[in-house]
Formats: C-alpha cells, sequence, structure tokens
C-alpha cells in the first residue's frame, strides 16, 4: 500500500501538509478501511454505507482518490480469493471423476456468481461515492466506472485462472455434452408444433429490448432473460443460459465457448455415425440437417438469445445464409430471423457433418460402388457433400487404394473387374459430370487390364451378349451393355431441354454424347465443350486402346457364334450390329454385316436348294444310315463370303460317305442355280444333332461333324485303334485323341491301351449301366448333351491372327534390337513405323506391339526390365 | 450289342467362290470373290461378267470402263475387242 502512494503522490504536497491534516488523513483512512472491510465480509449489509461515502470524499479532499480505489480493489481482490474462488474450487475437489452431477455444479456457480454480484454492489457503492465527490467532478469529467469495473473483472478472472483445477474444462464439457443429450432426447419425442404463432410478437420485443438493455460483451448485468419460445418454461434451455451467462461473467469466456462447442461437433459427429450407418439405399442427408435444425441449433438459438444475442440486423444477415437454406424464412422452426450468430454456426455444423458424412462414404466408396445402382441415394448425399466441402480429392485418394487392395489383384476375375469399372463411371458420373475425376480413378483400373489376356474379350461379352453381362445387376438380366447405354442416350435425347438450347447447340449436344471414333486424333480445341460428359463406351474402348481392336474380337466372336449355328435366327446379333453401328460407324462394322447378310442369304438359297433339287426315288423320313443314302432333308448349309469372315481354321474331315454325298450333291445344285459360282465345303464346321439307339435308351447329342463322324465309325465295328480310326475319320492322330475325349466323358466309348503302347484301342460301351455317367439319360430321349467345344473354336482367334501377321516384323526387331542393345515400346513402334513402309506396311498399334512383343517374351526370345526390351542372352 | 445313329440334322458350312482362273478384278484390284467399290454386298449383288476372250471383270467394274471408252471398248486385260461372253 505504501508503494500506491508514493507512485501516486508528489512528496512535494507532503510536505506541505499540516500536522493536523496528516492527523485528519490517518484517521479518516483507518476509517475507510474499516468500513470496507465490515462492507466486504459484511454478508449483505449495507449499512455502512453512508459512512463508507463520508470517509471517501474526505479523503478525496486530501487528493488520496487513487489511494481509495487501490485499497478497495485491493480488498475486494483478497476478498474474493478468499471467500469466492477457494470456496467455488472446494466444491469440484470432492470428486475424482469429471462427471460431478448436475447439482453441485449448479450450486457452486450460483455461490459464486451471488458473491461476485454482492462485491459488484460494493464497488458501485464506491463508484457512487467517488462521482458524488464534488469538488473532483468538474476537473475530472471522466467516469470512474469503467475503469474500476474492468479492474475488478480482470482479478476475478486472474483468481480463477491462476487457481484453476486441471479438470474443469472436462467438467464443463461434460455438462454440456449432458445438456445436449437431454435437449435431444426431449426433442425426439417433441415433433415441431404449430401453437407459438401468438407469442412472436411478444418475444420480437422482449428480445429487442434485450438487446438495447446489452452494454459491454462480458458484464451485462441486466436481468433481461428472454427464452426461446420452444423453451417457454423450459428449466432445462434456462439453466443452460444462466450456466454460460455466470461462466461469462467469471472470466470463463473462450473457456465455455470450446467447451459447448466441442460438445455439439462430437454429438454431431456421433449423430452422423448413428445416422448414416451401413444402408446405402437411403438418403441420409435431410434427416442429418433436420437434426442439426431441431437439436444444436435449437440449443444454441435459446442460448444466444439468452445471452442477447439472438436477433438479427434485419437485411444485415441475410447475406450470410447459409447456401443450402433454400426457404429461409421456414428453415428455422420457429425463429424468424436468424441472427447472425445463428446462421454463422448452422454453416459451421452443415460444413463439419457434411465432412463428417463425405468421409464416412468415401472409406466404404468400394462397396456403395459394388451396390450400386441400389446404392445411388448414397452417392446422391455423397454429391452434395462435395459440392459443399470441394475435397474430391480425398475420394480419388482413398478410392484409387481400396482399388488396388480390393479389385486389382490376381484373384478378381476380368469380368469382375470390367463391371466394378462400369459401375465406377456410372457411379461417379453423377458426383463428376466432367469427368475430371473418373478419369484419375479409372487409370488404374484400365492400366491393370491392359495387363489382362483376356480382357478385351470379356469387354465384347459384356458389350454385346445380355446373357451374362449384367448378371449382377437387379433387374437388368437379358440386356447387353450396349443395348442400356443406348436406351440411357435415347431417354437423354428425349428429354434434352428445349428452352436452354439452341438448335445447333442441341445438334452438337446430341453429337457429343455419341462415341467419337477415335480421341486421340480429334481435335482438343474443337469439341471442348461437347466432350464434357462422361462417355461410358468411350471410357471402356479406351481400355484396349482402339475401337478397331474391339471390333476385330467382336468379329471373331460373331463369327464363331454364327458358325455354330443351327438355325438362321439371327434376331439379336441383327440389333446388336445396329447399336455398334450407331456407336462405331456403319464402315467399321461392314465385314460384320456381310456376315449377318450371310446368313439371311444362307437361309434363302437352302430353302431353294432343298426346294429344287432332284430327290433321289427313296423315301424314308428321318436319316437312318445303314442304308447308302440319307434323306437331304437332313442337310442345311450356311454359305459364308470368306472373304470377309476372320480367317477360318480348317481342319481335313472324312465325313461319313451318306452325307458326303449329300455334301456333293448340294453343292451341285448351288453350282446350277448360281452359275458360275461353286461351293467349297468346310466340313470340320457346322452342327449335328444326332441320336445314339441303344437296345434300352436312346440318346441325343448336338456334336461338331468331327464327333459325329467318329462316332458313327462304331455302327459298323466296335472296336478300332487310334491309328486306324484317325485315319478313316481322315485327322492327325493327336487330334482325335484329344477330340475322341467327348465321347469317353459320356460314357459311350471307352479307351483301353493297344498291343501297340502308342496305340489306344476304343470300344463301344456295351451297356451304359456300369459307367455312372448317364444317371441324367434314363432312356428319355428328349435329353439332349451339347458337345462342349471348349478350346475348339471354327474361327482363328485375334491373338493368332496377329501373331501370323506380325511375325513378319519379328526379324527387323531383333536386328533392332541387335543394333541398340535396348528399346523402348514407342520407339519400337516409331522405328517400324519408319521404317516398314511397304510391304507389308507396319498398321499396328502400340497394344498389338506390346502384345506381339509380350509373345516374344514369354516365348523368352525377349526380356523386358524397367519399361525396355532386350535379346535374351 | 449294335447301336443305331439317327441323323436329325447336318448343318454344314461352306464358301462360295467365283469359278474364274483369276482372284482379283483386273479394273478394281480387288478380289472377286469381294465386290467391286461401288458395292457393299458380294456375290449376287456383285456379280462377275466374262468377255469373249474369256477375261472376268466385276460386271459394275466392266460396265464403266465400256461406258467410260468413247468409241469402242477393248478388253483391260488382253486389248481384243470387248464382246460380252453370250
Ligand atoms: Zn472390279
Ligand atoms: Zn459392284
Ligand atoms: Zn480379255
Amino acid at each position: 500500500m505504501a508503494d500506491s502512494i508514493s507512485s501516486t503522490c508528489n512528496l512535494g504536497f507532503l510536505d506541505t501538509l499540516s500536522e493536523t491534516s496528516i492527523h485528519e488523513i490517518v484517521e479518516s483512512y483507518s476509517a475507510f478501511c474499516a468500513a470496507t472491510e465490515t462492507l466486504l465480509n459484511g454478508a449483505g449489509d449495507l449499512s455502512v454505507g453512508p459512512q463508507l461515502v463520508s470517509h471517501v470524499h474526505r479523503l478525496c479532499s486530501h487528493g488520496l482518490e487513487s489511494l481509495v480505489r487501490d485499497h478497495f480493489l485491493g480488498a475486494l481482490e483478497r476478498t474474493f480469493e478468499k471467500d469466492g474462488a477457494s470456496k467455488f474450487w472446494r466444491h469440484f475437489e470432492a470428486h475424482d471423476d469429471v462427471s460431478i452431477g448436475e447439482q453441485v455444479f449448479y450450486n457452486a456457480l450460483e455461490e459464486i456468481s451471488l458473491e461476485k454480484q454482492y462485491q459488484e454492489k460494493c464497488l458501485l457503492m464506491l463508484v457512487h461515492a467517488l462521482q458524488t465527490y464534488g469538488g473532483r467532478r468538474s476537473r475530472d469529467s471522466d467516469d470512474v466506472s469503467p475503469e474500476l469495473f474492468a479492474k475488478y473483472q480482470l482479478s476475478v478472472s486472474s483468481i480463477l485462472m491462476a487457481t484453476l483445477p486441471r479438470k474443469f474444462p472436462d467438467i464443463l464439457n461434460w455438462y454440456f455434452k449432458g445438456r445436449l443429450e437431454e435437449l435431444s432426447t426431449i426433442m425426439a419425442g417433441d415433433e415441431p408444433r404449430g401453437d407459438e404463432d401468438e407469442d412472436d410478437r411478444d418475444d420480437m420485443e422482449l428480445d429487442e429490448k434485450c438487446r438495447v438493455s446489452y452494454r459491454s460483451g462480458q458484464m451485462e448485468i441486466d436481468e433481461c432473460n428472454p427464452q426461446g419460445r420452444f423453451f417457454d418454461n423450459n428449466k432445462l434451455v434456462n439453466n443452460i443460459g444462466r450456466v454460460v451467462h455466470d461462466l461469462r461473467s467469471l472470466g470463463f469466456t473462450s473457456m465455455t465457448e470450446d467447451a459447448y462447442a466441442s460438445a455439439i461437433f462430437l454429438f454431431l459427429k456421433d449423430k452422423v455415425h448413428d445416422l448414416a450407418g451401413d444402408d446405402y439405399r437411403i438418403s441420409v442427408l435431410e434427416s442429418i440437417k433436420r437434426w442439426i435444425q431441431a437439436v444444436p441449433l435449437q440449443f444454441l438459438h435459446a442460448l444466444l438469445a439468452y445471452l442477447g444475442d439472438s436477433v438479427s440486423y434485419e437485411s444485415a444477415s441475410s447475406g450470410l445464409k447459409s447456401p443450402l437454406a433454400k426457404c429461409p424464412a421456414s428453415f428455422y422452426p420457429g425463429i424468424d430471423t436468424p441472427s447472425e450468430g445463428l446462421v454463422r454456426w448452422q454453416l459451421r455444423l452443415e460444413y463439419f457433418a457434411y465432412e463428417t458424412l463425405q468421409d464416412l462414404r468415401i472409406a466404404k466408396l468400394f462397396e456403395i460402388i459394388v451396390d450400386y445402382p441400389d446404392s445411388s441415394p448414397a452417392i446422391e448425399d455423397l454429391k452434395q457433400c462435395l459440392e459443399y466441402t470441394g475435397q474430391h480429392s480425398k475420394l480419388v485418394e482413398s478410392f484409387i487404394s481400396a482399388l488396388q487392395y480390393r479389385l486389382l489383384t490376381a484373384g478378381a476375375s476380368t469380368n469382375d473387374i470390367l463391371h466394378q469399372y462400369v459401375s465406377t463411371i456410372k457411379a461417379l458420373r453423377t458426383i463428376d459430370p466432367a469427368g475430371v475425376f473418373l478419369e484419375a480413378v479409372g487409370e488404374p483400373i484400365r492400366d491393370y487390364l491392359r495387363g489382362r489376356k483376356d480382357t478385351i474379350k470379356c469387354i465384347v461379352t459384356m458389350l454385346t451378349d445380355g446373357t451374362g453381362a449384367n448378371s449382377n445387376v437387379s433387374g437388368n438380366t437379358g440386356d447387353s451393355l450396349l443395348e442400356e447405354l443406348n436406351r440411357d442416350e435415347e431417354s437423354q435425347e428425349n428429354i434434352a431441354p428445349e428452352d436452354d438450347f439452341h438448335t445447333d447447340d442441341k445438334q452438337a449436344w446430341i453429337n457429343a454424347s455419341r462415341w467419337e471414333p477415335d480421341p486421340v486424333e480429334a481435335d482438343p480445341l474443337k469439341g471442348s465443350r461437347n466432350r464434357r460428359k462422361v462417355d461410358i463406351l468411350g471410357m471402356i474402348v479406351g481400355i484396349i486402346g482402339s475401337q478397331d481392336q474391339l471390333v476385330n474380337e467382336y468379329r471373331v466372336m460373331l463369327a464363331e457364334k454364327l458358325l455354330n449355328k443351327s438355325d438362321y435366327d439371327i434376331d439379336s446379333e441383327i440389333r446388336t450390329l445396329e447399336l455398334l453401328k450407331i456407336h462405331f460407324g456403319e464402315n467399321s462394322m461392314q465385314k460384320c454385316e456381310i456376315m449377318l447378310n450371310d446368313l439371311i442369304g444362307s437361309k434363302r438359297t437352302n430353302t431353294n436348294i432343298k426346294a429344287t433339287i432332284a430327290q433321289p426315288s427313296h423315301t424314308d423320313a428321318g436319316g437312318e444310315l445303314g442304308d447308302n443314302r440319307v434323306s437331304m432333308d437332313i442337310l442345311d448349309a450356311t454359305i459364308i463370303s470368306s472373304n470377309f469372315w476372320p480367317p477360318i481354321q480348317e481342319e481335313s474331315l472324312n465325313v461319313p460317305g451318306p452325307v458326303d454325298q449329300l455334301l456333293s450333291d448340294y453343292a451341285k445344285r448351288f453350282n446350277e442355280i448360281k452359275t458360275p459360282r461353286k461351293l467349297l465345303w468346310k466340313k470340320n464346321l457346322g452342327t449335328v444333332k444326332l441320336e445314339l439307339q441303344f437296345e434300352d435308351r436312346e440318346m441325343q447329342f448336338m456334336v461338331a461333324p468331327l464327333h459325329a463322324a467318329i462316332v458313327m465309325q462304331f455302327q459298323d465295328q466296335k472296336s478300332w485303334t487310334s491309328k486306324d480310326l484317325a485315319a478313316a475319320v481322315g485327322v492327325p492322330i493327336d487330334i482325335l485323341n484329344r477330340r475322341i475325349n467327348f465321347w469317353i466323358s459320356k460314357g459311350i466309348l471307352a479307351e483301353s491301351l493297344g498291343e501297340d503302347t502308342d496305340d489306344h484301342v476304343f470300344t463301344l460301351m456295351e451297356g451304359m449301366i456300369d459307367t455312372g455317367k448317364n444317371t441324367a439319360n434314363d432312356g428319355n430321349c428328349e435329353d439332349l448333351i451339347v458337345g462342349d467345344e471348349e478350346g475348339e473354336s471354327s474361327v482363328a482367334s485375334v491373338e493368332d491372327q496377329l501373331r501370323k501377321e506380325m511375325t513378319v516384323y519379328e526379324k527387323f526387331i531383333l536386328g533392332m534390337l541387335t543394333n541398340f542393345g535396348s528399346m523402348a515400346l514407342d520407339r519400337i513402334h516409331n522405328t517400324l513405323k519408319m521404317f516398314c513402309i511397304a510391304d507389308p506396311t507396319y498398321d499396328k498399334t502400340l497394344q498389338q506391339l506390346q502384345s506381339f512383343l509380350s509373345g516374344l517374351v514369354s516365348e523368352e526370345k525377349l526380356e523386358l526390365r524397367d519399361g525396355m526390351y532386350f535379346l535374351k542372352k | 450289342m449294335k447301336v443305331k445313329i439317327l441323323l436329325f440334322w447336318w448343318h454344314a458350312v461352306a464358301a462360295w467362290t467365283w469359278d474364274a482362273q483369276d482372284e482379283t478384278c483386273g479394273i478394281c484390284r480387288m478380289a472377286f470373290d469381294g465386290c467391286c467399290p461401288d458395292c457393299k454386298l458380294p456375290g449376287d449383288d456383285c456379280p462377275l461378267i466374262w468377255g469373249a476372250c474369256n477375261h472376268a471383270f466385276h460386271l459394275h467394274c466392266i460396265l464403266k470402263w465400256v461406258n467410260s471408252q468413247t468409241s469402242q471398248a477393248h478388253c483391260p486385260m488382253c486389248r481384243r475387242e470387248w464382246q460380252f461372253k453370250g
């Protein structure tokens, strides 16, 4: 205290004081101190007030105003430390745990707040005394009260902060968490009602008053207590409001805010997890938003209202509306115009909720896409979240690593990978209509698929084959992907908005939705706007690298299918071809069209020939062998324009004599009708339906001509050595040995070792009973067994064709590598392009070259290290 | 024990070809079994025709050739006066 005297009074002034003055000062000062002491410890007794005022006036008259203030503040501080803070903390000490019990918390807070309120009243008394000291007023017009109250507030906060127990923030957190849960429970059982309308006016006025009487940030002493209209008489909200108010007034403003904010965010996070769940067939975003409205925003609204911070500044807040608030007026149930603070809170909460939901969905994106399109509600949610947060890159990273881990593994079938790829495209194009992120996500899948041998085949099957393509998509079985794409396209064309498009634009848009034949060569400037649409077919063709390869593969598969047809029914092939023409252009599909046309022509010619051929005299129905002729009725033929078909696998075959006779009669008739055209039979191709008649049963089979030729040899001779049988049927012995397995597996023939070790003996089984392989064929002739042609195809595969075509370059490539040591793929490609310009011109794609080179690697002619090809030493 | 075999059908495959000496048309250089540059479908839609000199061409090719000649047309192969083989 001596310090403060010397610092505030100048010593020269002390010298002029008379003996009596000194005496009076000392006397007044000790009386003032005593009065202060009495007042502060008086437990609400303010009766010393007038005395205090007169002591203060006397001391002021000696210029000791600052001494008065400092002493009084010091006394307040000491009293608060003793009666306020330490008592306050003692409430919490009793409990080791954070959850101290709501009532204890309220009691502690009420006690210290009362103490503080009392001290503030005392301070107000001092302020009054200082203000009423007339002599000073004219010179010192400043109001001392703000400064004094600020000092007091500061010492209150410092004392509490200095003695703060470590667990206090956790206690606050616990408290708010508990209240939020309580509120949530109330709201869950308490749907919005409409009976509050008439209270609106009153509350508005209350709010207005409240804002007007609001003084300085932390020190509102007013008793204004507007309740959120949803919680009139609601003890819960009043309690929360009072708690926050009291905590603020004790200087815990930011600690309190942190506590309820983190309680709200934690609670929101739990709620989002809770609502989101693992069911992707329902959208949860709306319920999350509704919940934010119903619980945390109501909580905050009530809180801010209690603290006098709820009313908006009318139009000022409209610029801060949540971008998601479509109709702001009805958005806050029961709140007319949200305050700026509330809107800001809403934005924070929604952002947090969106981010949380987004992270949840991204983590499960792989499963969601497996479930697509059933999971489209979850995709739609994710889309909205990402639009809000803009964190698409999170999706890309996370999904790519899920793909690497779950899909792009040796165990996954090419078909599964392709289907997931297509589902990914379909699902993500909702989120990313421009396809930017899709490009990044698709790249690893495409790269992986390029390394698989059966990729093209699977792609073509998926595109064109209705039976297997969509088997895992519910409700869509029977449709090829191509069919589905086409349907999508048609429906998109139909709903193209009329008003927004000029006719030119509209045409451009329709064109853009068609696949462009060669994206590599397309001018990137030209189509940039039109290309901003995800093109599924284009992304599928992108796996292969070129449309030609895809068409080629399709042609081989089509040929295989057509050559194994026993009728001329090609309706579904025609439909598929039409769709392919739409996407790949008529010219690319020209050869396929001729192939189909051959089938149509064959049907006509076949009817014509059989109607006009001179039938031999005998008229037995059916084709019973044994006598030397068979009826022409059993023969049908597919006549192909072989120049337009893929290379046909030709194998020699001696068909049974009577059939051979039919073939030459047929060819002769063809030559008569179509002269000067003639037929060349591909005797190993086609299908044969026959019935084996045993004594006790009949069995029907649909088989290749070779199988038919083999089994028919057993009609007259029960047992054959493989050598003799191969000669009779006219095929090499290894082919015979391989193909005859079909009849052995069906239990029709038995194989045994002959006298010669490399010669086998095949014998017709007497009865079928002991083979155990005939359970399904107990004499029922309707049972038809179809010869499985696994690994036996009528048409040379695309790889075989390519290998044949590329062989001419093999020497050249090996020569280059001898000279250069090692070369990368594109360098080999470019060199071939540069030097092989004639006979035959090098016209292969990079992918074709790569596939050929990997063949050379597997033949151990080349080696591939770090992207460079070497000669194998 | 004997097995009897009944054939229900035999669906065979054949390729057609023009019964001509050469493989390609001397005018358009395309295969006879293909079609001329103006046609899309081979066979009946783009037939061959023989001249008196026994040279064959796509009908459409030789017709174009004959029509392009101002005077009497000659066979593009042997230069003999062109006559359709009767
Ligand atoms: Zn020609
Ligand atoms: Zn023609
Ligand atoms: Zn001639």
